[in-house]
């Protein structure tokens, strides 16, 4: 052993500290959000954005409209850099990374508004999910994976993503997310103007997308909820992080409440 | 279930309750096209083989004007711009492919039949590979850092593209006619009766079906094709789907150069060209373009073909028609009152959200 160690320690010098960097503690951090600055145009939109998403885990971000939850997500997707911090997926920096290559890493997202392929059918906008995949026995299974989520996918299929219903797009964004097999998938507002039933049945889904193995960001103004399925919280205003804990903690806390009915 | 069939059912009636009959705007259009009939039918009767001639003659203009409003439409689909420099793409490249036919390739009308065809196939593959790589040098040095703007400055800047390539044209060849060397037999193919097909018109036929099904193919069945198709639907979303949104830009404006290439060497087979000949065939291209529904690749062919039968019709057949002065004024006629009555062109649809 004492012969050993420091020969490991010399031949793959970067890697293994490179990891340790990017798991503190053995945790197993996924995403790892350092201090980011972003813009949108001369809108100073976070200042200062830190926050980490470890395996296993269901993180949330709550906060009111316009604290910056999408922007954030934006800005781990790649569509718009920060001008300051650093992410790291897997301890690789991804900061100034383009869109399709953090995809092609493993982070997946079902946005804001869905932003479905309205001309596209729902099998074609699930299929454009797996766009990067190769491997068709896979991407097959995934499909069936997400019909099984969501039986009614499979019964609309065929049909063209704009005509469906706010729920069933909520779905068909979802599962096309799911569809890249993702290391990480983030949501954002999957809440969004659905019904109250239709509310219960999307968050059971992510609970069960989690139990089979897939961490997740999650975006939400619907706080209550959203602290109900995650394990850890942070609560964003106003380009900051205010608060962040244990989401069980946090869903007790008098400045959450606050927060999510918009008092001052 | 029930709900949904409900909601589909009520369109007809709809429009029942709200008009009540035809509207005015109806009843005029009705009343031209009855005219339009009438008078193509007069023409055939009267002179069938006149008719079928010029029938043929709008068929390869149409084929051409198919070839620029595809291009068109491919790229206002994926970026909502009109790219004005299209059509002086499109004139350029037919005067470079006079260049490569005289100069490169010593081409004069004398050669074996082997040697023409050679000639023109190597002619169109290097006129389409120069248009393609212009038309994307275009998007990258006047329209990529624009992305992000309001639409208005990628299309002043496409305004300017269109002077820098058409003066570029006038640089290189000043204001004198090209024309392609007497490659094809000026005679006809075959003649039956007085009905002929000549060689310049079925090269035009013998070259754009197979671009048209190679595109088709393209955009259709493969990946590069899926990727454009959803870049156009939504930019942001393709990017977050792992689709590389910059690629596929590009690869949009290479298939749009390409056919613009293809449509400069026939159309130099058949007419000669000039500096500004862009202009007026971008002009009319582009109404092609929008009179089929813009963004719609069908459609672009469909209204190519269109506005090429309009044309030689109204300038070929001996009845009942304005004449030769009349072309344009008919062609922007068409433009405007598609824009007004109905935007979204003959096969365009009405999107839901207005995508």
């Amino acid at each position: 052993m004492s012969e050993q160690a420091p020969e490991t320690g010399a031949a793959p010098a970067e890697q293994p500290r490179e990891e340790r960097r990017a798991r503190p503690g053995g945790n197993g951090v996924i995403l790892e959000v350092a201090d980011i600055h972003t813009y949108y145009g001369s809108i100073h939109a976070l200042k200062g954005i830190t926050l980490e998403v470890r395996e296993g885990e269901i993180v949330t971000l709550i906060g009111a409209n316009g604290a910056g939850k999408s922007t954030t997500l934006r800005s781990i997707n790649g569509l718009n850099h920060p001008r300051r911090g650093a992410i790291r997926f897997q301890g690789k920096d991804i900061t100034n990374e383009a869109p399709h290559r953090i995809v092609g890493m493993g982070v997946a997202q079902s946005p804001e508004g869905r932003k479905l392929f309205p001309r596209m059918s729902v099998l074609e906008n699930l299929e454009m999910g797996a766009f990067q995949r190769t491997d068709r026995g896979g991407v097959r299974e995934d499909l069936d994976r997400v019909y099984g989520l969501f039986p009614r996918l499979n019964e609309r299929k065929s049909q063209k993503a704009g005509t469906l219903s706010g729920g069933e797009q909520q779905m068909v964004a979802m599962g096309r997310a799911l569809m890249a097999r993702p290391k990480l998938l983030m949501l954002d507002e999957p809440s969004m103007g659905l019904a109250p039933i239709f509310v219960e049945r999307i968050f059971d889904i992510v609970r069960e997308i989690n139990k089979q193995g897939t961490p997740i960001l999650l975006v939400e103004q619907n706080a209550l909820m959203a602290l109900d399925v995650a394990s850890r919280g942070y609560v964003m205003e106003t380009g900051h992080i205010a608060l962040t804990d244990d989401a069980k903690v946090l869903a007790r806390n008098e400045q959450v409440r606050k927060t999510y009915l918009g008092e001052e | 279930m029930s709900v949904e069939a409900g909601r589909e059912r009520p369109s007809p009636l709809d429009a029942l309750r709200r008009g009540g009959g035809p509207g005015p705007v109806a009843v005029v259009g009705v009343i031209v096209l009855v005219l339009v009939v009438a008078a193509l039918i007069h023409n055939f009767v009267e002179a069938p083989q006149a008719f079928i001639n010029v029938s043929l003659i709008g068929l390869s203009t149409g084929a051409v004007y198919a070839l620029v409003a595809l291009g068109y439409t491919l790229v206002y689909g994926i970026l909502q711009l009109i790219n004005f420099a299209h059509g002086d793409v499109f004139a350029l490249s037919g005067l470079i492919s006079s260049s490569i036919m005289i100069d490169v390739l010593h081409l004069s009308g004398g050669e074996t039949a082997v040697v023409i065809v050679a000639g023109l196939a190597a002619t169109l593959a290097m006129t389409m590979a120069g248009a393609a790589t212009l038309n994307a040098s275009i998007e990258f040095l006047a329209y990529r850092r624009l992305r992000g703007q309001p639409r208005l400055t990628m299309l002043i800047s496409a305004v300017g593209m269109s002077f820098i390539v058409q003066n570029i044209a006038l640089a290189i060849y000043d204001v004198n006619y090209q024309s392609a060397p007497p490659l094809l037999p000026s005679g006809a193919v075959f003649t039956v009766g007085n009905v002929s097909l000549q060689w310049d018109k079925l090269t035009v036929i013998l070259v754009t079906i197979p671009v048209l099904i190679l595109l088709t193919w393209l955009v259709r069945a493969t990946k590069q094709g899926k990727a454009m198709r959803a870049t156009a639907q939504d930019q942001d979303a393709a990017a977050m789907m792992g689709i590389n949104v910059n690629r596929t830009i590009t690869f949009t404006f290479v298939l749009a150069g390409a056919l613009a290439g293809a449509a400069g060497v026939l159309f130099l087979l058949q007419f000669q060209m000039r500096y500004d000949t862009g202009f007026e065939l971008g002009l009319i291209a582009f109404t092609a373009a929008v009179l089929g529904g813009i963004g719609n690749l069908a459609g672009a062919a469909l209204g190519g073909l269109l506005i090429g039968f309009i044309q030689a019709y109204n300038e070929g057949l001996a009845h009942w028609t304005l004449g030769g002065d009349w072309t344009r004024s008919m062609v922007f006629g068409i433009l405007i009152a598609i824009l007004v009555f109905r935007p979204e062109g003959l096969l365009g649809e009405r999107t839901p959200e207005g995508v």
